[in-house]
C-alpha cells in the first residue's frame, strides 16, 4: 500500500484524534454515511427474499475460498483459452513490475485507469509514471483526489471529504480553467471532468482496471460501475490490464449472478449498478465474427500480497469473503467519527482495519484493531455475514501475543485483586492527582504511558476551605 | 515461480484448516413473467429517468425513435448493423446523418455522434437492466460514447432478473464454447454522486437512455 511518513496506520491514534476534532469533516461524514445508509435501507426494504439472497452470496464466496487454488488454476486455463494473458504476482512489487512491463511493451504514453482499490494497494501509479506514461484516474472521485494528490477517503466515494468549492478551486488550478467560479454547479464540474477525460480515453494506449469478480468457469472478469469510465477504459484503448486480488474469484456464472444480486444493493442501494461488464478475452478478430472495438490484447494479473497466508487462519480468513460494498464503513461509529484518512491505509473502516492488519506489517498496524467499539454494527450490516468484531478480537490477541511485560503482569495482578488495585490507584493519586506526571516518568513502558495518557481520573473534590474562600470573594465583589 | 508459491501456500492453508461450506439456501424463485411485464419494466426504469415507449408495430417503433431523436436534438447517429427484423431505422432517422464507417478507430469515429441505437438481447425486469452482447456489427462504443443511447427491446427479450445472465452468456458462446468478448448490463444512464453526493446523470457514458419496447412477436 502507499504508505508515506504521514499516511500510515502507524499514526492511526494521532490521525483519529485530529480528525475527530475537525468539525467540518464530522459534518461531511455525518451527511455521507447517513446518505448511504438511507439509500441502502430503502433498497433492502424492497428486496424480496433478502436473507436468502444474502445467504447464497455468502455461500458463493465461501465456496470460492474453499477451492481457491483449484479455481485460480481453472480461471487461468479458461482466461488463457479466451486469449487473455494471465500473470501471477506474489507481492505489490511484482504486480507493479508486471503492469509497468506491459505498459513498456505496448509503448504506452497515456494510461487510463478505472477505480480500483487493489491498484491503490500496490501503489501502481508511480510505477506506471516511471515508465514515462501519463496516468489518469478516470472515476470522477478518483480523478479529483488524484489532482489533489490525496488518497481516497471512502471505498465507494473517494472524495466525500471535499466540497464543490474545493473541487472548483482544484479544477481552476490543475485543469487550467482560470475563469471557473467557486460557485460552479456540480453538473458543470462533472461536465468539465467529462471533457478533460474524454480526450484521455481517446488517446489512451492502455486501460487498467480492478476486478469485482473473475469467473473460473469462463475466464471472464466482471466489472461493476456507474460512470462508464470502466467501460471506456475497456473499450477504447488497444490493451486492457485487469488486476485482481486472488480471493475475488467466483466458481461459476451462477455464483457471479448471485453476487450481482446483492453487491449493488448493498453498496449504493441500486438494484443494479449502471454498468456491469462481463469481459472474456480480447476483441474477436477472426471471421466470421470480426469486432471493431474493444482491446486487442487483454491481461489478467492475479495478486496475492499476503492473502494466501491468511487462508490458513480459520477465523481471520473470513475477511477474504469481502466483495467491497463498503456498507460496514458507513455503519461504523468510529468511521463515522474519524473518516477514511485517519486509518492511514487504502482500506478504511471495519473491513479496512481487518485487511490492513492482515496485509501490512504488524508493527505498522498494532493500533488499528483497538480502534473499534465492538458494537457489531458492521457484522449486522455485512450482507456476506462477516463477523468483524470476532476478527478484531482475534487481531488484538495477535497484537498482544508473546510474553507480557512487567507492566502487563502487574496490571493482571491488580485486576485480579481489587484491594491491591485500590491501594495502588490511591497511592498513585496521592502523588500525582491529575495523572500529569506519570506518563512523563522516564523508563515507563510505552504501553503504560499511553494507557495513562489517554485516561483522566475523576477530579478530586475541591476542599471545603477553598470553596468557602471562592464564594466569599464572589460575594464581596 | 510466484504462481507455484501462491498455489502451494493456498493449498497448505486449506490443508491445515479445511473450509467446510454449508449448503446454500435455495435460490428464491424469479417473479413470473405475466402480462404486466412491460408495466413492471416501466416502473423500475422511471426512477432512473428512463422512459419506456411501447410500440405495437414497426411503424410505431420508427415513430418513437424519430421522436426521441428530435427531443434530444440529435443531428447524427450510429446504429448496430443488426436490428430486429422488419425495422427500417435508417428511414426513421432519415433527417440525421449516419456514421457507419467505423473501421480503424471506432471510438474516434463515434466520439462526436449524438445518438447511438442498439437493441437488447435481454431486459431484466427486476432491475431494469438491458443486456447488450457485443459482436460483429455490434460495437461496444455505440451504447457508450454518444450522449444519447436508444435501445430497442423486443418482447421476446424480457426476462425476470439477473439469474438469466449465465444462460445468456452460454447462449451467445461461439462454436468453440467461448462466451462473447463483452456483455454489458446497462441500467439507466451513466451517473455519479462523487461530488457532495449529488446525483448527476451523464459522466463518461450517455446522460440519456431511451427504451423502445417492441410489443409484437419477433
Amino acid at each position: 500500500m502507499v504508505l508515506t511518513d504521514t499516511f500510515t496506520p502507524r499514526n492511526f491514534r494521532g490521525q483519529s484524534h485530529l480528525a475527530a476534532r475537525d468539525a467540518r469533516l464530522r459534518a461531511i461524514l455525518d451527511h455521507a454515511t447517513r446518505y448511504f445508509m438511507t439509500k441502502r435501507g430503502v433498497a433492502l426494504e424492497a428486496f424480496a427474499d433478502r436473507e436468502d439472497h444474502f445467504g447464497r452470496a455468502r455461500v458463493a464466496r465461501l465456496a470460492a475460498l474453499s477451492r481457491l487454488p483449484e479455481l485460480l488454476e481453472r480461471l487461468e486455463r479458461n482466461a488463457t483459452a479466451a486469449g487473455t494473458r494471465v500473470h501471477w504476482a506474489r507481492d505489490a512489487a511484482q504486480a507493479r513490475e508486471i503492469v509497468a512491463g506491459i505498459a513498456r511493451d505496448c509503448g504506452a504514453k497515456v494510461v487510463v485507469k478505472g477505480k480500483s482499490m487493489v491498484s491503490e494497494e500496490i501503489a501502481l501509479n508511480p510505477a506506471l509514471e516511471a515508465t514515462g506514461a501519463e496516468v489518469w484516474e478516470t472515476d470522477l472521485g478518483e480523478f479529483i483526489v488524484q489532482l489533489a494528490q490525496e488518497p481516497p477517503s471512502h471505498i465507494i466515494a473517494p472524495c466525500i471529504h471535499m466540497s464543490r468549492a474545493d473541487v472548483a478551486a482544484l479544477f481552476r488550478e490543475k485543469l487550467g480553467l482560470a475563469d471557473l467560479a467557486d460557485a460552479a454547479s456540480i453538473p458543470e464540474l462533472t461536465l468539465l471532468a467529462r471533457r478533460a477525460l474524454r480526450e484521455k480515453f481517446l488517446a489512451a494506449d492502455l486501460g487498467v482496471t480492478g476486478v469485482n469478480m473473475a469467473v473460473a468457469e469462463t475466464g471472464s472478469v466482471v466489472l461493476v460501475e456507474n460512470e462508464g469510465n470502466i467501460r471506456m477504459s475497456t473499450t477504447c484503448p488497444p490493451v486492457h490490464v485487469a488486476i485482481m486480488s486472488l480471493e475475488k474469484v467466483a466458481a461459476t456464472l451462477e455464483d457471479a449472478a448471485d453476487l450481482l444480486r446483492v453487491l449493488p444493493r448493498s453498496a449504493t442501494g441500486q438494484r443494479m449498478s449502471s454498468y456491469v461488464s462481463v469481459l472474456t478475452g480480447p476483441r474477436r478478430t477472426e471471421e466470421p465474427n470480426v469486432e471493431l472495438d474493444g482491446p486487442r490484447e487483454t491481461h489478467l494479473v492475479i495478486l496475492d500480497n499476503g492473502r494466501a497466508e491468511v487462508l490458513a487462519d480459520p477465523v481471520l480468513r473470513e475477511a477474504l469473503l469481502c466483495f467491497r460494498c463498503g456498507a460496514c464503513l458507513n455503519s461504523c461509529p468510529v468511521y463515522q467519527t474519524v473518516g477514511g484518512h485517519a486509518y492511514g491505509s487504502v482500506y478504511s473502516g471495519p473491513i479496512g482495519t481487518l485487511l490492513s492488519s492482515l496485509l501490512l506489517p504488524t508493527e505498522d498496524t498494532r493500533d488499528l484493531p483497538f480502534g473499534c467499539t465492538l458494537c457489531g454494527a458492521c457484522k449486522k450490516t455485512c450482507p456476506l455475514g462477516i463477523d468483524h468484531p470476532k476478527l478484531m478480537l482475534r487481531l488484538r490477541e495477535r497484537v498482544c501475543a508473546g510474553s507480557p511485560g512487567l507492566a502487563g503482569v502487574a496490571h493482571a495482578f491488580l485486576a485480579l485483586h481489587p484491594l491491591a488495585y485500590r491501594l495502588a490507584v490511591g497511592a498513585a493519586r496521592a502523588v500525582d492527582p491529575g495523572l500529569n506526571l506519570l506518563p512523563r516518568l522516564p523508563g515507563l513502558p510505552v504501553g503504560l504511558a499511553s494507557f495513562v495518557d489517554s485516561r483522566q481520573p475523576p477530579r478530586l473534590k475541591t476542599p471545603f476551605s477553598a470553596q468557602l474562600r471562592r464564594s466569599r470573594k464572589k460575594g464581596g465583589a | 515461480m510466484s504462481r507455484q508459491q501462491i498455489l502451494d501456500t493456498l493449498r497448505a492453508g486449506l490443508a491445515a484448516a479445511p473450509l467446510v461450506v454449508p449448503a446454500p439456501p435455495a435460490r428464491p424463485a424469479s417473479l413470473p413473467m405475466g402480462a404486466d411485464a412491460w408495466a413492471r419494466l416501466a416502473e423500475v426504469l422511471a426512477p432512473l429517468d428512463v422512459r419506456l415507449r411501447l410500440a405495437a408495430t414497426p411503424a410505431e417503433a420508427a415513430q418513437h425513435v424519430a421522436d426521441i431523436a428530435r427531443e434530444r436534438a440529435a443531428t447524427s447517429y450510429t446504429r448496430w448493423d443488426d436490428m430486429p427484423p422488419g425495422l427500417d431505422m435508417d428511414d426513421a432517422l432519415a433527417g440525421l446523418s449516419r456514421v457507419s464507417d467505423l473501421g480503424g478507430g471506432c471510438c474516434h469515429a463515434l466520439a462526436h455522434v449524438d445518438l447511438g441505437l442498439t437493441f437488447a438481447h435481454a431486459a431484466l425486469i427486476d432491475s431494469g437492466s438491458l443486456v447488450l452482447v457485443a459482436g460483429r456489427g455490434r460495437p461496444r462504443a455505440a451504447s457508450l460514447l454518444p450522449p444519447t443511447h436508444v435501445c430497442l427491446v423486443p418482447r421476446s427479450a424480457l426476462a425476470p432478473d439477473v439469474s438469466a445472465l449465465p444462460g445468456l452468456l452460454r447462449g451467445h458462446a461461439d462454436t468453440a464454447g467461448l462466451p462473447p468478448s463483452c456483455l454489458n448490463l446497462v441500467t439507466g444512464p451513466s451517473s455519479t454522486a462523487d461530488i457532495e453526493l449529488v446525483l448527476v446523470r451523464g459522466v463518461h457514458g450517455p446522460g440519456a437512455l431511451d427504451v423502445v419496447g417492441l410489443d409484437w412477436d419477433i
